[in-house]
C-alpha cells in the first residue's frame, strides 16, 4: 500500500456537535475526545471507505479528508 | 376541538411573547426538582450543556429504565422507549446512520431551489389575499407541512389530523394520558401502513430510504421504524411552524427594538440581503425558545456513571437537565446586552442540542426559516402586527409555544 496517498483528516471543532458517528464509523482515523469533539486519530491516514462515509455523514459538515501532498478535497466528495 | 383545548384565552393573564421569557442565568451547575418530585442536576453554562449532551455516560434510554425516578406527569411521544430519541449507543448510532445521509448540510442544500419555490408561492397567496391577513394558517403552518410532505411523499395528508396528531403527541397539559395514547396509536397505526406500502412499493422518498436501509442492516425493530417515521413528520413540522411563528412575534415586535424604527429596519434588512436572512435565522434560533418548558428546565438526560461536569460530580443514576436556553445567552460564549441580529454567532447555539441526539432536521429547519422570513420581508418589506403583543392567542398545553393565530397588515 506504498503507494496509496497519504490523506490527512481534519475535524473543525467550532462546528463539531459531539455526535460520535464519525468514531463509530472510522474508529481508526477519527476519535470522540472527553470535551464531546471529535479528533483525528492519527496524522496521517490511507483512507479508507469508513473514513469517506464518516465524512460524507457527519452532521454537521465538520469533517474533511485531503491529500497531504495537493491538499485536494477527497470527502465528502458529493 | 384541538383549538379549545390549546388556546390561551383563558388566561387571566395574557402570556408574554416568547423573546420575553426570562431564562435561567448561566452559572455552575445546580440541584432542582422536576414537577413529579425527582431531583434533577440543572445545567446552564455553554460548555457544560454541550458535554452534558455529547457525554456517553448521560443518555435517555436510562431514563426509561425499570428503576428511573419518574421524569414527566403526562407522557407523550417522546417517552416513546422504542423512540429513536430514547435509545442510546451502538443501537442508536445503526439508526441515525441509516438516516443521516439525508439530513447533512450538503444533502438539504439540494432542495433549496423547491424550499424556495413553495415560499414564495405561499407568500404571493398572503400577498393577494390583501391586508391585513392571518399568516399561521396562511404561511407559517403550511410550509413545513408542505415541505415534510413532499420529502416523505405524503401527498393527500389529511393536514387537520396531522394537527390532531401533533397536538396530541407534543401535548403537556392540553389533552388526557387516555387521549394522548389513542391519538399516538392513530398516529402510529398510520405510520405503521406507510411503512408497510413503501416497503412493498418503495419510491425515492425518505420513508422508502429508511425503510430499505434498516431492513438492510437489521437493526432496528418494527416498532423503531414506525416510531422513526412518525417521529419525523411531527418533527419536520411543528417545530419549525413554532419557531416561525415566534421569529415573526419577535421581529414585529414594535417595542422589541432600542430605538423607534429599528424594528422595521431590521425587517426591511432581511428582505433585501439573504445573507442577512441567515445571519438573522441564527440569531433567532439562539435567542427565541421553542416553548415556555414548564415540564422540565432543560434536556433530560441520567447518568448511567458517575460524571463529572462543570467542577460537580454527578453520581451514576442522577437525572440531569440540560437548559440549552441559559446556555444559548452564556455570557462566556456570547457577547451580554442587546442583540445585533446580523452578527455572526461564532460558536453554534445549542438550540439543536449536540452529542448523539443532535436535531436530524436542523439544516431544514434552518433553510425554512431563512427562505421565509426573507421572501417574506422581501414581499412585504412594510409587515406589522396588526393585533398588539400582549392580545396573541397562544397554542398552550404544548411542549412548543406559538401563535394559534397572527394577524398582520402591510
Ligand atoms: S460526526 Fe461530525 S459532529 Fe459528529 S463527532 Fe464526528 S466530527 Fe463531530
Amino acid at each position: 500500500m506504498s503507494d496509496a496517498p497519504q490523506l490527512v483528516v481534519a475535524v473543525d471543532r467550532v462546528r463539531c456537535i459531539g455526535s460520535g458517528l464519525c468514531a463509530r464509523t472510522a474508529p481508526a482515523d477519527l476519535v470522540l475526545s472527553p470535551d464531546g469533539r471529535a479528533a483525528p486519530a492519527r496524522p496521517a491516514t490511507e483512507g479508507s471507505a469508513e473514513l469517506t462515509e464518516a465524512a460524507e455523514m457527519c452532521p454537521v459538515e465538520a469533517i474533511t479528508v485531503r491529500d497531504a501532498a495537493t491538499g485536494e478535497l477527497i470527502a465528502p466528495a458529493w | 376541538m384541538t383549538t379549545d383545548a390549546t388556546t390561551g384565552s383563558a388566561d387571566p393573564q395574557p402570556l408574554v411573547p416568547l423573546h420575553c421569557l426570562l431564562r435561567g442565568e448561566a452559572g455552575p451547575p445546580r440541584q432542582a426538582v422536576l414537577p413529579t418530585g425527582t431531583p434533577v442536576w440543572v445545567l446552564t453554562r455553554h460548555a457544560d450543556v454541550r458535554q452534558a449532551l455529547a457525554h456517553p455516560a448521560l443518555g435517555r434510554a436510562s431514563l426509561y429504565a425499570p428503576d428511573a425516578p419518574p421524569t414527566v406527569l403526562t407522557p407523550n411521544i417522546l417517552d416513546d422507549p422504542s423512540s429513536i430519541l430514547n435509545s442510546d449507543g451502538p443501537g442508536h448510532q445503526a439508526i441515525r446512520r441509516t438516516v443521516q445521509r439525508a439530513f447533512t448540510p450538503r444533502a438539504i442544500e439540494r432542495w433549496r431551489p423547491w424550499v424556495a419555490g413553495v415560499v414564495r408561492e405561499l407568500v404571493d397567496g398572503l400577498v393577494a389575499s390583501g391586508s391585513p391577513a392571518e399568516v399561521v394558517e396562511s404561511l407559517t403552518k403550511p410550509l413545513p407541512v408542505r415541505v415534510i410532505s413532499r420529502l416523505m411523499e405524503l401527498e393527500g395528508l389529511d393536514t387537520d389530523r396531522l394537527g390532531y396528531w401533533s397536538d396530541h403527541a407534543l401535548s403537556t397539559t392540553a389533552y388526557s394520558a387516555e387521549e394522548i395514547a389513542a391519538a399516538i396509536r392513530e398516529f402510529g397505526e398510520f405510520g405503521h401502513q406507510l411503512v408497510l406500502e413503501r416497503r412493498k412499493n418503495p419510491g425515492e422518498d425518505l420513508v422508502s430510504s429508511l425503510v430499505r436501509a434498516a431492513d438492510q442492516t437489521g437493526e432496528m425493530t418494527e416498532a423503531q421504524i414506525t416510531s422513526l417515521t412518525i417521529g419525523l413528520v411531527i418533527a419536520g413540522h411543528e417545530t419549525t411552524m413554532t419557531s416561525f411563528g415566534n421569529a415573526l412575534v419577535y421581529l414585529l415586535d414594535p417595542r422589541r427594538a432600542e430605538h423607534p424604527g429599528a424594528a422595521a429596519g431590521a425587517w426591511r434588512r432581511i428582505g433585501e440581503d439573504p445573507a442577512a436572512a441567515v445571519a438573522a435565522t441564527e440569531q433567532i434560533l439562539r435567542t427565541v425558545p421553542l416553548g415556555d418548558r414548564t415540564n422540565a428546565p432543560g434536556q433530560l438526560r441520567r447518568a448511567t456513571a458517575d460524571v463529572e461536569i462543570g467542577g460537580v460530580v454527578i453520581p451514576a443514576g442522577a437525572v440531569v437537565a440540560a437548559d440549552t436556553t441559559a446556555a444559548n445567552a452564556d455570557p462566556e460564549v456570547y457577547p451580554p446586552g442587546p442583540l445585533d441580529l446580523f452578527a455572526p454567532l461564532g460558536t453554534p447555539s445549542l438550540t439543536f442540542g449536540a452529542g448523539p441526539h443532535h436535531c436530524l432536521g436542523a439544516w431544514l429547519a434552518r433553510m425554512e426559516l431563512e427562505l421565509g422570513l426573507h421572501h417574506l420581508a422581501r414581499a412585504l418589506p412594510g409587515l406589522r402586527l396588526a393585533t398588539p403583543v400582549d392580545r396573541i392567542e397562544w397554542r398552550t398545553g404544548l411542549l412548543t409555544r406559538s401563535p394559534l393565530r397572527l394577524e398582520v397588515a402591510w
